[in-house]
């Protein structure tokens, strides 16, 4: 039983053995058009699935979760040097896959995505298995009483529609000036 | 009985793509509150330092807000 103990810590002290739960996220480059997206995704999936399921590592990467890169505005401004000019940046298609590999793919992946052309910012980080995704909804604002409306209350019924017979007008005229 | 927004919403992971949820983390000047502010559990204050350090880095919060 002991030696049982020993021997499974031994397994797991090697890196290739021991799979773990890596979440990737991404920002690719607002230029990239939409209908290459999926290929930039698929590119990212290949790397892990290439790293990581040969047979020689001994683990196989697979894939929990994923979320579509979706177009997001950033909360500041990104700048990327290509060469001697800076881009920057001030959205992009952000998407995330999480997934279970070994360590080894973890780093290589990180290593391809800073390589990668089409994205500009990756995040590879390890996380647990469960989601992740808070459940709460967004707090609902305080409902303010508004006082600027208008609301539509009957208007005051203009007196007296009928028309004014001239008599009547001049009489009142007269009061006026009257005074 | 704790009173913070993780406990009575049962949230046991934070996750840095969870904006509005960060965001009620962070003061008006985008920088993060101290555990007093927060009412948080050290272990509840360094997942959600750490989510709020992912989301910045990712741009998905800002580092500061003017």
């Amino acid at each position: 039983m002991a030696d049982d103990a020993v021997m499974e810590i031994n397994e797991t002290d090697t890196d290739a053995a021991v799979l773990r739960i890596y979440e990737v996220g991404y920002h690719i480059t607002p230029s990239a058009k939409e209908e290459d997206l999926e290929k930039i995704v698929a590119s990212i999936r290949s790397v892990i699935e290439s790293a990581g399921g040969g047979p020689s590592s001994g683990g196989k990467a697979s894939f929990i979760a994923e979320g579509a890169p979706s177009l997001t505005k950033l909360a500041y401004p990104i700048m990327v040097r290509v060469g001697d000019k800076s881009i920057e940046y001030d959205r992009g298609y952000f998407g995330w896959i999480k997934f279970e590999s070994a360590i080894a793919v973890a780093r290589s992946l990180e290593a391809s995505l800073k390589q990668n052309q089409n994205i500009f910012r990756s995040i590879v980080f390890r996380t647990v298995r469960e989601d992740t995704r808070a459940k709460m909804k967004a707090p609902q604002l305080r409902e303010v009483k508004r006082t600027d409306t208008i609301h539509k209350a009957p208007r005051r019924v203009e007196e007296s529609s009928a028309p004014i017979s001239e008599e009547q007008l001049e009489k009142a005229i007269q009061d006026i000036t009257a005074e | 009985m704790s009173n913070n927004i993780l406990t009575q919403n049962d949230i046991q992971h934070v996750d840095y793509k969870d904006v509005d949820l960060l965001k009620q983390f962070v003061n008006p000047h985008g920088r993060i509150m101290g555990r007093k502010k927060s009412g948080l559990t050290a272990k509840q204050q360094r997942a959600v330092e750490a989510a709020i350090k992912r989301a910045r880095f990712m741009g998905l919060l800002p580092f500061i807000q003017k």
